[in-house]
């Protein structure tokens, strides 16, 4: 089986029939897609597949066998993060974080198709992702900041490391070395 | 066969910290000789944002910007012991201890700063990051100068611990008096619900819940909001649509399916208007009591009590499915007897009226409805 994932070229020895789910997070070692109900119900192991938003726990292998899989961890990284993820962290639109992979890419992927989603949309484009902890308020604030635009430089940088942290002037002053 | 609306209200109270205390929570903080914090404490952040919070409390209580605390609260072996983030405990009884660690941190801080700058520690403060003389702002000391004065000069290590614990309170059997409170404090909460419900189908929708909090000081109201929403929708979904019964705990007769458990949606999702009341308590950290469990505790008694103003039927039991509104409307129009209303159910009377049930040593006796 190949698949290219967050844009390196993969050759995976994952039996056919076993899941996308399994292939990316046993073997590859990318933990963002979350086994959650393992029966399509809560959308907490979504990925995209060439671009759409499926259940990488209903998905054998063998269905996606040379497509292009993406998972948040090719969206952004601390410090730089995809606009979708800095409005999610500046709305405060996750807690514990484990339903956040699924609506991050749901709404990246819903983002790309249309860029002006009405609340109706976004309700009913999301609704298959469950999240216990937020009472989706925060969730929905941040999908609509996305969509506005509304999201700050400094979220867009939020986990970067050095000076954004207002390190120290003097790293170790005094110091005889 | 139409739709009715109703409006119900409940109120509760909740305990902060675990009932009968006895749950300590521990902390130190080292300051680094660049004056950054390093904060060891075992309170872990499930989400509800504990370690935001507990940064935040020791970024005022030393007097220093957020951004030069970080929180070690992942490792036990490094950490000191915390019971856990359970009990409504996280700000009030972890937070009182990251705060008691960093006021012997600024104590000594101060301690070293008055050597340097040969000024008595009761005449200096600690404002953003910098020592300053009270009075003579112009007098200053960087804290990354005090900590490198303490590791260079003085060969000092700026730390401090701090734990916040309540005795256990014992209660005496005869009186059922306990010996102390049971609890660090009490919050309070009311909830509002608004609902339309189907008298055809008993289905149920919440429309708005009008939600107000009483957590003592919101140390970040950001995340006590958090946590009211998504109190919300858990209430929600216990008063509407989850139930591990009938036979929890039992897991053999669970449902099998992820489907079968119905947990709230984007589409559930009601309108919400919250409010933080703020009456600080004595002794929690900044005037904090807490949010954590009672968040779901409010809705499912407010939206039974909606159904009523809808119906005028009560459903007894949570959660309200529409089964058992459509039971509760049946009940009452249920036939009589001799004019009176008289429930038997053999689900629920008590079948057994003695230990012969009733009956006399010769077999005779009353005859229960069901033989």
């Amino acid at each position: 089986m190949r698949l290219t994932v967050n844009g390196i070229e993969r050759e995976l020895s994952t039996r056919p029939l076993d899941t996308l789910l399994n292939a990316l997070r046993e073997e590859l070692g990318i933990t963002s897609p979350k086994a959650g109900c393992q029966q399509g119900g809560c959308g907490a192991c979504t990925v995209l597949i060439d671009g759409e938003p499926r259940r990488s726990c209903l998905t054998p292998l063998v269905a996606v066998d040379g497509a292009t899989v993406t998972t948040v961890e090719a969206l952004g990284e601390p410090g730089n993060l995809s606009p979708v993820q800095a409005a999610f962290y500046e709305q405060y639109g996750l807690q514990c974080g484990f339903c956040t992979p699924g609506f991050v890419l749901a709404t990246t992927a819903m983002l790309e198709r249309n860029a002006n989603p009405s609340r109706e949309q976004i309700l009913e484009e999301l609704v298959g992702h469950v999240c216990r902890c937020t009472g989706y308020v925060k969730i929905v604030a941040a999908v609509e900041a996305a969509a506005r635009g509304d999201v700050s430089e400094a979220a867009l940088e939020a986990g970067a490391t050095g000076p954004s942290r207002r390190e120290p002037e003097v790293l170790v002053p005094g110091s005889p070395a | 066969m139409a739709k009715h609306r109703g409006r119900g209200i409940a109120t509760i109270e909740y305990p902060t910290g675990m009932n009968q205390n006895g749950d300590p929570s521990q902390a130190w903080i080292k300051v680094k000789p660049d004056g950054r914090i390093d904060v060891f404490a075992g309170t872990v952040d499930i989400g509800q944002g504990s370690k935001t919070v507990h940064t935040q409390i020791v970024a005022d209580t030393i007097g220093v910007p957020y951004e030069w605390v970080t929180m070690d609260v992942s490792n036990t072996d490094s950490s000191p012991i915390c019971t856990g983030s359970f009990a409504s405990r996280g700000t009030f009884i972890g937070g009182n201890a990251v705060r008691f660690a960093a006021e012997r941190v600024r104590e000594r801080i101060l301690e070293i700063a008055s050597k340097e700058m040969e000024i008595d520690a009761a005449d200096l403060e600690i404002e953003d990051g910098e020592v300053v003389a009270k009075g003579a702002p112009d007098r200053k000391l960087g804290l990354a100068d005090v900590a490198a004065a303490a590791t260079w000069t003085h060969g000092e290590l700026l730390t401090g611990a701090g734990a916040a614990f309540k005795p256990y309170s014992t209660v005496d059997d005869d009186t059922g008096e306990v010996d102390s409170e049971p609890h660090s404090a009490i919050s309070y909460a009311a909830c509002v619900a608004e609902v339309e419900v189907d008298d055809e189908t008993g289905e149920v929708r919440v429309d708005k819940l009008v939600q107000v909090y009483d957590v003592g000081r919101a140390i970040n109201p950001t995340l006590v909001e958090g946590q009211i929403e998504g109190g919300a929708l858990m209430g929600l979904g216990l008063g509407l649509l989850e139930s591990s019964y009938p036979y929890y705990p039992s897991v053999e007769h669970r449902g099998e399916q992820f489907g079968a458990y119905l947990a709230p949606t984007l589409e559930d999702l009601p309108d919400l208007d919250n409010v933080i009341l703020e009456h600080p308590s004595a002794d929690g950290p900044y005037g904090a009591k807490a949010i954590g469990e009672m968040a779901n505790n409010a809705q499912p008694p407010a939206i039974m009590s909606a159904i009523h103003d809808a119906l005028g039927v009560w459903v007894t039991e949570a959660p309200a499915t529409p089964e058992k509104v459509l039971n509760a409307i049946q009940e009452r129009r249920a036939p009589q007897r001799d004019g009176k209303r008289v429930v038997y159910d053999d689900q629920i009377s008590i079948a057994a009226v003695s230990g012969n049930r009733g009956k006399g040593g010769d077999g005779e006796g009353f005859l229960l409805p069901d033989e």
